[in-house]
Formats: structure tokens, C-alpha cells, sequence
């Protein structure tokens, strides 16, 4: 798989661009066609399939995993409950819910059998594959309430799933990899049950002041190093790191949200605002 | 193991939707795709994952485009 060639050029400077049309989408710090996003944000995903998880911690000096684990007590998964997790790559979020609902059955002793669905949706097959084999060798502490999980792939814009069919869906940095965010919004009202909870865990705006400059410069500096230093792959990062500056905002987000449907919508920062979890509840 | 032959999960199989119409699909088990004959395309699917992507899929031909009749004998 080549590396992406789209951030060969002045990245960190055309920062303002701004859209022409509708028919641009963001890639890192680049506009490029609509039809174009998914395919090379796929190339990023298929580049790192193998390294991501260790890439994380590196990048974040382990603090993804607490986020992550916030992620997941906010969530409070409960045996019997469908879960759609879109861009979940190699599983770690539908793993913990799965987890979380098993413990959930054996806490309130619920008839054997009372088991949690995880559907995990992701644009990179390899990613799935990797999730896939991780699934297979998963500790099972208790069988009698052993989550079922299923793997598609797709598109967070477009899913291959029925209307109101979920209780809850989570999207774990993946939002701002999709091309059209407000669409993926939509599509995740649609699979939703009434009554279901949206949960999305994304980067987002520091709100501390003198700290953005700090992260701007590790961001800029370091972790597309890291990147090479570890995984071998600069590009690759330098994506990440302009795809988090050109994210929605906390609040400019929540109003996607609401415009999808989405009431008792709110949010809370991680780290000073670095992520923030964004919940909604479809009624 | 991650490369042995993998059926697709079948509980999968009976919930999937076409993902540009949602109406539901048909699952082809000697060519292994799931058709929807609403948008002409078939799904593959490879090492028991559904590919659900457009861009993947194949245009049905003229001869594959009529929908079986859901009495119809199984071949």
C-alpha cells in the first residue's frame, strides 16, 4: 500500500483554505474532492493497521487508554443491549463494552445467556481483520454471558444497517475521519432505537489558555516524528495531527448533532479539551 | 488462524441492509455476495467480512438484475 501523497506539500500553511464548494472535504490541512476522503483516509488506516494501538500510546503518552476508559463508564454498557461501534477498527472500545455488559450480567446475576451484540463497523478491512483475530483470543471470564460481536465494513455516511435497531452507538476517533460528519450524524440517529444513546470520543478544541500553544508544538513536532520513529510512517501522522485542528469544536459538534435529531445533547472535556465525549440520546 | 476459511457470521447476514437504499439484501452463497437488486450492485465478502462499500462493489449484469421470485425453488 503506498504511502498517502496528499501531505507532501505546505501542509501547516494553508491552514484557512477555504471551501469552494461542497464537493471538498478536509484532508489534514488539504481540501480535496468529496470522493476522494474515504479512499485515502483508508490508506492512512491500512498503513497503520498493525502499529495503531502501540502508535496511541506512544503519541499520548498513554492517556488515550484512561480516555478510552471514561469513555466506557460514561456509556455504562448493560447486558442484552445492542451496540453499533462505527470506526472501530480493531475493536479495543467494542471489546470493553462487551466487557462492561458481561460484567453488568453477572453482577445482577441474569439468566445465562443474557448477552450483549457489538457490531464494529470500520472503513479498513485490515483493520477489521486485526480486531477479528484479537476477538478470537480474548480472555473469557465468563462464558455463560459471552458478548457476540460481528464485523462489517463501510462507511460511518452510509450503513449497511436497519433503521432503529441499536440501543447505543459509540464512534471512538473516528468522526473526524469522515468525509461528511453531519451525514455520518444522520445515519447514526437512523440506527438507533428510540430511546437509544449516541457516544462519540474525539479530539478536540484545548480550552485551557497557554496550554493550546504547548500542544500545538508537540502536535507540529513530535508526533509526526514518532510516527517515523515508530511506526515508519511520517505522513501518516502529520494527517492526524492536521485532522484534529481542522475538527468541529465542542459546540460547533453538538449543533451537528442536534441538527441530526439528537436531544439532551452535551459534552465533556478530557485533558483540558485535547478530546472531548459527546453524548445525545435519540427519543 | 487468522486466515482459515471463515463463514460470515450469519446473524450478521439477516440484518444487513443495502447501505445506499436500505432495503434488504440477498445473500448469494456460491459467488458469496450479498445483492441488492434495488441499487444493481453486489457485495462481496472476504475472509468472512461483508464488504459494504460502493466502491467495491459489482454492477449486477442484465441477466443477474431480475429478483427471484421469493416463492422460487432454491437451485
Amino acid at each position: 500500500m503506498p504511502e498517502p501523497s496528499s501531505t507532501d506539500q505546505g501542509h501547516a500553511q494553508n491552514n484557512s483554505a477555504p471551501h469552494a464548494d461542497q464537493t471538498t472535504t478536509h484532508f489534514g490541512f488539504q481540501d480535496v474532492p468529496l470522493e476522494d476522503k474515504a479512499d485515502m483516509v483508508q490508506d492512512v488506516f491500512t498503513s497503520v493497521a498493525r502499529s495503531y494501538d502501540r502508535m496511541n500510546d506512544v503519541m499520548s503518552f498513554g492517556v488515550h487508554r484512561l480516555w478510552k476508559a471514561h469513555f466506557i463508564n460514561c456509556i455504562k454498557p448493560h447486558a442484552g443491549e445492542r451496540f453499533l461501534d462505527v470506526a472501530g477498527g480493531t475493536g479495543d472500545i467494542a471489546f470493553a463494552l462487551g466487557r462492561a455488559a458481561e460484567q453488568d450480567a453477572r453482577r445482577r446475576r441474569l439468566p445465562i445467556g443474557s448477552r450483549a451484540d457489538v457490531t464494529v463497523c470500520d472503513l479498513t478491512p485490515s483493520m477489521l481483520v486485526e480486531g477479528q483475530a484479537r476477538a478470537q483470543r480474548l480472555p473469557n471470564p465468563y462464558p455463560q454471558y459471552e458478548t457476540h460481536y460481528s464485523w462489517l465494513c463501510g462507511t460511518a455516511t452510509g450503513l449497511a444497517l436497519p433503521d432503529r435497531s441499536f440501543d447505543c452507538y459509540t464512534i471512538s476517533f473516528g468522526l473526524r475521519n469522515v468525509d461528511e460528519p453531519q451525514k455520518a450524524l444522520n445515519e447514526a440517529y437512523r440506527v438507533l432505537k428510540p430511546g437509544g444513546r449516541f457516544f462519540c470520543l474525539e479530539f478536540s478544541q484545548v480550552v485551557l489558555p497557554g496550554f493550546d500553544r504547548l500542544y500545538d508544538a508537540y502536535s507540529f513536532n513530535v508526533i509526526p516524528r514518532m510516527g517515523q520513529a515508530v511506526a515508519g510512517d511520517r505522513e501518516s501522522y502529520q494527517y492526524l495531527v492536521e485532522s484534529i485542528r481542522k475538527f468541529a469544536k465542542q459546540g460547533e459538534l453538538e449543533d451537528m448533532m442536534r441538527q441530526a435529531g439528537f436531544e439532551h445533547v452535551s459534552h465533556t472535556n478530557l485533558s483540558g479539551g485535547i478530546a472531548a465525549i459527546h453524548t445525545g440520546r435519540r427519543l | 488462524m487468522s486466515q482459515t476459511s471463515r463463514d460470515v457470521d450469519p446473524a450478521l447476514l439477516e440484518v444487513l441492509v443495502c447501505p445506499l437504499t436500505k432495503a434488504t439484501l440477498t445473500f448469494q452463497a456460491d459467488s458469496n455476495e450479498l445483492i441488492s437488486y434495488e441499487a444493481g450492485l453486489a457485495f462481496p465478502i472476504r475472509g468472512g467480512i461483508p464488504i459494504m462499500l460502493e466502491s467495491e462493489a459489482r454492477p449486477l449484469e442484465e441477466r443477474e438484475r431480475a429478483k427471484p421470485k421469493a416463492n422460487a425453488a432454491p437451485a
